[in-house]
C-alpha cells in the first residue's frame, strides 16, 4: 500500500487514492455503529459533514491551525452522535433508521440554511489541504485510517467488543448480564460519529471547495453500501467494501455516472443473496476448495 | 373577509390539498407496513415513477400517438401511473419482500434503500437532473371563491384522494380479499391457518400500495418540481406521516397526511420553501421522543 | 407488589420472600402471573405498586443492568442467546460486570484473555465444553438452555432466578438440568425457579410458592403444597403427581 503512490502516476487516480482512504475512515466509523453494535443509522453522513464544516470554518473563519481545528471538529462531531445515541437508546429498527435519517437530513438542512455560519450553497472556496501534494496526503489520510483500523481492531477483539455485540444480539438479555445499553449505545455512536468527522477534516482540503450536496444523505447510504457489501460486522469487511466500491466505478470507467446505480445495485445483491458480503463470500469459497 | 382571515383560509386550502396528496403517497407506506412489517424505502420513488410514466404518457405517446385531447391524455396517464405502480410493486415484492420472507426483519429495510438508491440514479441516467415540466389541463386553471384561489388540479387531487381512500376503505371492509388483507395484517399465522394465502395477499397489498404510490405519482407531477429525486425529499414527509399516524394505522395515516400538509403550506408562507424538510424532520423527532408509536396506535410492551 | 398492563392486573398484591441460601420454586397454572413476577424481581418491569428489597437493599427503581451487580442473575422463558456469537463468546459476554481494564488497555492491547479459562469451566459445567467455538444459534434446544444457564452463571450471582428452565427438554436434559441446579444452590446461591414442571420443583425445591390468577395461593414445602386443597383445585387436571 505504501507503494502505491508511485505505482500510480496520474494525479486523477491519485486522488481517487485518497477518497479511498477517506471512504475506508467513513466504512469503518458506521461498521462500529452498524455491525458491531447492530444499530441501524442512517445518519452516518451528518458527522461526515460536522466534522469538515466545523473544521473549515475555524481555519478559514478564524484563523485555527488545521490539527486544532481538526480535533474541535472531532470533538463536534463526536458530540452531536451522542445527541444520536439518545434516540438510539429510546427507539429499535425502524424507527432508529427513520430518526437517523432525520438526524442527518436536519443536520443537512442547517448547513444549506444557515447561511451566515457555512455560506450555505454558494459554499467555501479556496480550501487548502494540509499537506502540499496529493501523495503526501495519501499517507496522511491512509496512515490515519491504518491507525483507527488497528485500535478498533483491539477494541472489538477486547471484552468492549464483547459487550456491543451481545447488544447487538439481544439487548434485553445483555441488560440481564449487566450491560447498560444506553451507556455503550452511546459509546459506539459517539466514536463512530467522532471517525466519521475525522474523515471529514481532510475531505475540503482534498476537493478544495465545499458546499453542503456531499453531505447529503446519499452519503449515508453510500457508507452504509460499502459496510454491508464488504462485510458487515467484521473489520476487514468495510475495509474491502470501501476500495472495491470506491475503485469499481472508477474502472468501469464509461459508467462514471452510474456510480450510485451501482451502489444501489451491490446493496440490493449483497443482502438478498450474501448477507455477509464479500467477507461471507471469500469465507465460503475458502470452504469449498479445502 | 380580513387580510388574515383569508390568508389562514387559503393556506388552509393549500395544505389540505398538498396533504391529501401526501395521504395518498404515505397510505401505501401503511398498507405494506401494516400487512408485513417492513417499510418500502424507495415508495417515494415509484411516485416518481409514477410522475414520469404519466409525463411521457400524456405528452408524447396519448396526444403525439393516440390523438386525444388533453383532458383525454391526462386522465390516460393517471392509469398508466397507476400501471407502472403496480409493475413496480410487483417487482420489489418479488426481488425483495417475498425472498427476505423469513430472516432478519431489518435486511428488506437495507435491500429497499438499495432499490431506491437503484430508482433514482436510473431515472438520472434517462432524464437527466434537470426538472421537467409537467403541466396538467388542470393545473392551468385556476378557480376562485371569494377570496380563496385553487387550481383545478387541485380539486382534482382531493377529489381522487378521496374516492381512492373510499374504495379502499370499501375494499377493505366488504371484498373478501380485503378482509383477508386485514387478517394477515393482524396475525398472518392465524390467517394462514384459516385458509388465507398469506403470500398472495401479501403480494397483492404490495402492488396495490405500490399502484396508490404510482397514481399519486400522476397527480403530484404538476404540483412539485419534478427531477429524479423528488421521492428523496417525498419519502422524508411521507415517513413523517407514516410515524405521526402509526405504522400500519390507515384513519391515523390519513389524519396525518393532512396535518402535514397543512404544516408545510403554513411553513412556505412564513418561513420560506427551504426550510420545509427541516420543520417536518424535527416535527417527526419530536413524535419519534415522545411518542414512537404514533399519535393514535397503541403502545405494545414487548414479551419477554 | 402489583403490577397491571392495561387492564389487565397480572400480579396482584404478591408478598413474597425468599430465604436465602435455598432453592425456592415459584409455581402456578398458566397465566398464574409467574413469569411477570419474575420480571418485577429482575427489573425487566416496574410494579405499580409496592416494595422490593435484596438483603436491605431496596430495588424499586433499579433498571435490570444495575441489579446484576448486586448480584442478581436470571435465564428466560424464551431463550434469549446471543445466537452469532460462539459458545465460548456467549460466556465471555456474562463476564461484563466482572471487565474492569481500563479503557487505554482495550484500546492498545485488545483481548486479554482474562476470563477465558473461568468461561470454559463453566461450559465444562454444563457439559458443553466441547463445543466452545461453535456457533451458539445452531445448537440443539436443550444445549441452548443449558448455555444460558452456563452465561447467566459467568455474572456470579448470588440469586439466581430461572424462567421455566425445563419447558421443552427431555426427560434425561431434565434430569441434568435438576443436578446442575441442586450444585448451583450447593454452592451458596440462592436459586429460584419459575416452573411448570412439577417433577422439577418436588425433586429440588426446599420451600414453594403458589400462584393463581396473579394473587398469592400458598406457600410451604413441596409436601405441603402437594396436600393442600386449594392448589389442587387451581391445577385441577393438571400434572400433579
Amino acid at each position: 500500500m505504501a507503494a502505491l503512490p508511485w505505482l500510480i502516476t496520474t494525479p486523477y487516480w491519485r486522488g481517487i487514492l485518497v477518497l479511498c482512504a477517506m471512504n475506508v475512515l467513513l466504512a469503518l466509523s458506521l461498521n462500529l455503529v452498524l455491525g458491531y453494535t447492530g444499530q441501524l443509522n442512517l445518519g452516518q453522513s451528518a458527522f461526515f459533514g460536522i466534522g469538515a464544516y466545523v473544521s473549515t470554518i475555524l481555519v478559514k473563519t478564524y484563523g485555527w491551525n488545521f490539527w486544532l481545528a481538526s480535533l474541535a471538529a472531532v470533538g463536534a462531531a463526536g458530540l452531536l452522535g451522542l445527541a444520536l445515541a439518545a434516540f438510539a437508546v429510546r427507539l429499535r429498527g425502524h424507527y432508529l433508521a427513520i430518526a437517523s435519517l432525520g438526524f442527518a437530513v436536519i443536520t443537512y438542512q442547517v448547513l444549506i440554511n444557515w447561511e451566515n455560519v457555512t455560506q450555505g450553497v454558494r459554499g467555501i472556496y479556496g480550501i487548502l489541504p494540509p499537506v502540499g501534494s496529493t501523495t503526501a496526503l495519501f499517507y496522511l489520510v491512509a496512515g490515519i485510517a491504518v491507525l483507527v483500523y488497528v485500535l478498533l481492531d483491539n477494541l472489538v477483539r477486547s471484552p468492549i467488543g464483547d459487550t456491543l455485540r451481545a447488544i447487538r444480539e439481544d439487548e434485553i438479555s445483555a441488560a440481564s448480564l449487566g450491560i447498560n445499553g444506553a451507556i455503550w449505545k452511546a459509546f459506539a455512536f459517539g466514536l463512530g460519529a467522532a471517525i466519521a468527522g475525522l474523515a471529514g477534516c481532510f475531505y475540503p482540503g482534498f476537493v478544495g471547495t465545499l458546499v453542503p450536496d456531499a453531505f447529503n444523505i446519499v452519503e449515508s447510504f453510500t457508507m452504509m453500501a460499502m459496510v454491508i457489501v464488504g462485510g458487515m460486522g467484521t473489520m476487514i469487511g468495510p475495509v474491502i467494501g470501501a476500495v472495491v466500491l470506491t475503485f469499481l466505478p472508477e474502472l468501469l470507467r464509461g459508467f462514471g455516472e452510474l456510480r450510485l446505480m451501482i451502489y444501489g445495485l451491490a446493496l440490493m445483491l449483497v443482502v438478498l443473496f450474501m448477507p455477509g458480503g464479500m467477507v461471507q463470500a471469500w469465507n465460503t469459497l475458502r470452504k469449498r476448495l479445502a | 373577509m380580513t387580510d388574515l382571515l383569508a390568508l389562514v383560509v387559503q393556506q388552509s386550502v393549500n395544505g389540505v390539498y398538498l396533504g391529501c396528496l401526501y395521504v395518498m403517497v404515505a397510505l401505501g407506506l401503511t398498507l405494506i407496513y401494516g400487512v408485513l412489517n417492513q417499510i418500502n424505502f424507495a415508495h417515494a420513488d415509484f411516485v416518481t415513477v409514477g410522475a414520469f410514466a404519466a409525463l411521457f404518457t400524456a405528452t408524447r405517446f396519448a396526444t403525439k400517438v393516440l390523438g386525444l385531447p388533453d383532458t383525454g391524455a391526462y386522465l390516460l396517464s393517471m392509469v398508466a401511473a397507476l400501471g407502472a405502480g403496480a409493475l413496480l410493486g410487483l417487482a420489489v415484492n418479488a426481488a425483495v419482500f417475498a425472498p427476505l420472507r423469513r430472516g432478519d426483519e431489518l435486511r428488506p429495510l437495507i435491500a429497499t434503500i438499495g432499490v431506491s438508491v437503484l430508482i433514482e440514479n436510473g431515472q438520472l441516467a434517462l432524464f437527466g437532473p434537470i426538472p421537467y415540466q409537467f403541466d396538467s389541463p388542470f393545473s392551468r386553471e385556476t378557480i376562485r371563491i371569494g377570496r380563496i384561489f385553487f387550481s383545478a388540479q387541485s380539486v382534482l387531487v382531493v377529489a381522487v384522494s378521496a374516492a381512492a381512500i373510499a374504495a379502499l376503505y370499501a375494499f377493505m371492509r366488504f371484498t373478501f380479499l380485503g378482509k383477508a388483507l386485514r387478517a394477515v395484517a393482524q396475525d398472518r399465522e392465524t390467517a394462514g391457518l384459516m385458509g388465507i394465502n398469506p403470500n398472495l395477499v401479501i403480494a397483492l397489498t404490495i402492488i396495490i400500495a405500490s399502484a396508490l404510490a404510482g397514481m399519486a405519482g400522476a397527480l403530484l407531477g404538476p404540483v412539485v418540481v419534478l427531477t429524479p429525486f423528488t421521492g428523496a425529499s417525498l419519502i422524508v414527509k411521507a415517513f413523517a406521516i407514516v410515524i405521526i399516524g402509526g405504522f400500519g394505522n390507515v384513519q391515523g395515516t390519513i389524519i396525518a397526511g393532512i396535518l402535514v400538509g397543512i404544516i408545510e403550506a403554513f411553513t412556505v408562507q412564513y418561513l420560506g420553501s427551504g426550510l420545509i424538510d427541516l420543520v417536518v424532520f424535527v416535527l417527526l423527532l419530536v413524535m419519534l421522543v415522545l411518542r414512537p408509536t404514533g399519535l393514535i396506535a397503541e403502545r405494545k410492551e414487548e414479551n419477554v | 407488589m402489583s403490577k397491571s398492563f392495561g387492564g389487565v392486573r397480572a400480579v396482584q398484591n404478591v408478598s413474597i420472600e425468599v430465604p436465602e441460601n435455598s432453592i425456592y420454586a415459584l409455581i402456578g397454572p398458566n397465566g398464574a402471573g409467574k413469569s411477570t413476577l419474575l420480571n418485577l424481581l429482575s427489573g425487566i418491569y416496574q410494579p405499580d405498586a409496592g416494595s422490593l428489597y435484596l438483603e436491605n437493599k431496596p430495588l424499586i427503581g433499579l433498571p435490570a443492568h444495575r441489579r446484576v451487580r448486586l448480584g442478581i442473575a436470571r435465564t428466560f422463558q424464551k431463550i434469549r442467546l446471543f445466537k452469532q456469537l460462539t459458545l465460548l463468546e456467549n460466556v465471555l459476554a456474562g463476564f461484563h460486570i466482572h471487565q474492569d481494564a481500563p479503557f487505554w488497555k482495550s484500546l492498545f492491547y485488545g483481548d486479554t484473555g482474562r476470563f477465558r479459562d473461568e468461561a470454559r469451566e463453566l461450559l465444562e459445567f454444563v457439559g458443553l465444553a466441547d463445543h466452545a467455538g461453535e456457533r451458539a444459534g445452531a445448537l440443539p434446544y436443550g444445549q441452548q438452555r443449558m448455555l444460558e444457564i452456563a452465561r447467566a452463571l459467568a455474572t456470579r450471582p448470588r440469586l439466581f432466578m430461572l424462567d421455566e428452565p425445563a419447558a421443552g427438554l427431555n426427560a434425561a436434559e431434565v434430569e441434568f438440568l435438576l443436578k446442575r441446579l441442586e450444585q448451583i444452590g450447593g454452592r451458596g446461591v440462592t436459586v429460584v425457579v419459575v416452573e411448570h414442571n412439577m417433577d422439577l420443583v418436588m425433586n429440588v425445591a426446599q420451600r414453594v410458592f403458589v400462584m393463581d390468577h396473579g394473587e398469592p395461593l400458598f406457600e410451604g414445602t413441596p409436601r405441603e403444597v402437594q396436600a393442600n386443597p386449594a392448589v389442587i383445585e387451581a391445577y385441577l387436571g393438571g400434572e400433579f403427581q
